[in-house]
């Protein structure tokens, strides 16, 4: 089942096309890297795909009011703004907003999803600590804890592993992968193509505001591809621990 | 504390609003005083206590809540603990309203001229800043065009102030600037209140859309938050509320700054619940600033926002070391 799907989708910044008539599918169960140079476009195309940015073409989630939006899909955008400093806990409540009514106050249930998230994130011990006090890293748990108790059947997630540690980045990713196993899709960009390949079931490689290549990892990350986008070569093996991939030198 | 605030900081302003019945020149006593409020006769004492403190201690009520308030939501919305309600332009512009009336004699021909002069200055600014930063704009464009109006306003008002015809004219404004609540009526009570409810409500009403933006404009409008239409409600409530608080009290500054600031920690920083408490507590702190001018000196007619200034810059000057030790 498609919980995504963008047709044609164009954005333009004065007449210049930052995203140049994407079209792509998401569906239940996956987790889809979305990978390309600075300036691609991955950001704009997730914030045209929420609905964020005026567009042309067509996103799936266009046609959905605003309210009800929130309940299918989940934003981590990725600057990590934490305004004030409210604890770990009031802040992944935040992600409950869209299932609660005017007024009425957080269920037992609404609490079971914040500390479902907490834990997914390794963050139970910093429940009621003060966010803002939290390093550059943590902070970027808690947010992606925020996302999770939104509980939606879709994720867009821009650069949430930048900055983490690489135990935390592979928690985030299974973290991903555990929730596809239920069904959720996520659409994630990524820097690491290590853990791109090794963690998303499908790549979409964007260059430009096009998306030039998409498929499985070892398909996206051949050669011609990492050359013509990122202008590296790598080295790139299936071993007995699975897809390994390893930018090697630049060529430009 | 946390749970105790509302009730605690609600006994603080009835305490507070007895007091300032049972504070004036006049020399009651308090038994006397309060009999003399509910009495049906209407001898002299009856008279002071129902036209000169009732509606000066109510004005004093409406004035805190609507400045906490004001000062509450523009810092949660703006996601700044600097903002402050004067802000975006709406008091810059009451103010010049009413020194319009007060120098054009209008203020003089009848008692309702300065605060309707003043609630004409607040209209015609809100509908700019909405002009400017209504449904296209941004925080960022908010806070330029609120400096903007500021400096028009304060131009014009100095213009005002330079061409006076006459210096009585000139220390009639000079002193309504200073802001007061001595020598209101419930005139001013009635022509304030509608304003001021409206602007209650509005703020209010932004519990959750404040909640959410504490992680940025674009995770609010993701988690469903309508952040064009939060902005819009901002400003008209803001403007309704410092609007008609600037046209009934004069210039009062320092509560819309100071009263979030020191909440914020109690409440523990959620936008949201901080605006109820802000707003007892700016009803608080202005009550017991209005007292303060008639205790320290009753026969100089010590003005309101003199007072608060003086006591809130330096209780600002001291949260901030305050936070910078913290921080270190």
């Amino acid at each position: 089942m498609s919980l995504l799907t963008l047709t044609d989708l164009t954005v333009l910044r004065g007449i210049c096309p930052v995203v140049d008539q994407a079209t792509l599918a998401v569906a239940s169960g996956e987790v889809v890297g979305l990978i390309g140079p600075n300036g691609a476009g991955k950001t704009t195309l997730m914030r045209a795909a929420l609905g964020l940015l005026p567009h042309g073409g067509r996103s799936s989630l266009d046609d959905i009011p605003a309210a009800q939006r929130a309940r299918n899909v989940a934003w981590l955008p990725q600057s990590r703004e934490i305004a004030w400093p409210v604890t770990v806990e009031t802040l992944v409540m935040l992600g409950r907003v869209p299932h609660l009514s005017a007024g009425q106050r957080p269920s037992d249930a609404d609490r079971a999803a914040v500390t479902e998230a907490l834990e997914a994130m390794d963050l139970i011990t910093f429940r009621s600590r003060a966010a803002t006090e939290l390093s550059g890293g943590e902070q970027a748990r808690v947010l992606i804890a925020r996302a999770l108790a939104q509980q939606t059947p879709l994720i867009l997630a821009d650069e949430p592993v930048a900055g983490l540690d690489p135990g935390h980045q592979i928690a985030t990713m299974q973290a991903f992968r555990t929730l596809a196993a239920e069904g959720t899709a996520t659409l994630v960009s990524l820097h690491d193509l290590g853990l791109a390949a090794r963690h998303c079931d499908r790549l979409v490689l964007m260059d430009r505001g096009r998306i030039v290549a998409e498929g499985r990892p070892e398909f996206v990350l051949k050669r011609e591809n990492l050359r013509d986008t990122f202008g590296i070569t790598a080295h790139l093996s299936v071993g007995p621990d699975g897809l390994i991939f390893q930018p090697l030198e630049t060529r430009r | 504390m946390n749970r105790a605030l509302i009730p605690v900081l609600s006994s603080l302003v009835a305490i507070l609003f007895l007091v300032s019945l049972l504070t004036g020149p006049a020399g009651f006593g308090p038994g006397e005083s309060l009999r003399a409020l509910l009495s049906p006769q209407s001898d002299a004492i009856t008279l002071v206590m129902r036209e000169i403190r009732l509606p000066r201690a109510i004005l004093a009520v409406l004035v805190g809540v609507s400045l906490g308030l004001s000062g509450a939501a523009l810092q949660g919305y703006l996601r700044n603990p600097l903002a402050e309600p004067g802000l975006i332009g709406v008091s810059g512009s009451a103010a010049l309203g009413a020194v319009i009336a007060l120098h054009s004699g209008l203020a003089a021909s009848f008692v309702l001229a300065l605060p309707l002069a003043a609630l004409t200055g607040a209209l015609i600014s809100t509908l700019l800043i909405l002009a400017l930063a209504g449904p296209r704009g941004s925080s960022m464009t908010l806070i330029l065009a609120g400096i903007a109006i500021s400096a028009l306003a304060g131009a014009l008002l100095s213009l005002a102030l330079n061409l006076s015809p006459n210096p009585f004219a000139t220390a009639e404004t000079v002193f309504w600037l200073l802001g007061s609540l001595a020598d209101r009526s419930f005139t001013h009570v009635w022509i304030a209140l509608p304003f001021m409810a409206l602007g209650w409500v509005l703020l209010l009403s932004l519990t959750r859309p404040l909640d959410a933006l504490t992680l940025g404009e674009d995770a609010a409008q993701s988690l469903g938050i309508r952040v064009d239409r939060a902005r819009l409600t901002l400003i008209v409530g803001i403007a309704s509320c410092v609007g008609a608080a600037t046209a009934v009290a004069g210039a009062i500054g320092f509560v819309g700054l100071v009263v979030p600031h020191i909440l914020r920690p109690i409440v523990g920083a959620q936008p949201g619940r901080l605006l109820p408490a802000s707003a007892l507590g700016g009803a608080a702190l202005v009550l017991a600033a209005d007292i303060a001018t008639r205790l320290i000196l009753p026969e100089r007619d010590l003005k309101l926002g003199v007072l608060m200034a003086l006591v809130g810059a330096p209780l600002f000057l001291h949260l901030i070391y305050k936070t910078r030790r913290e921080s270190l």
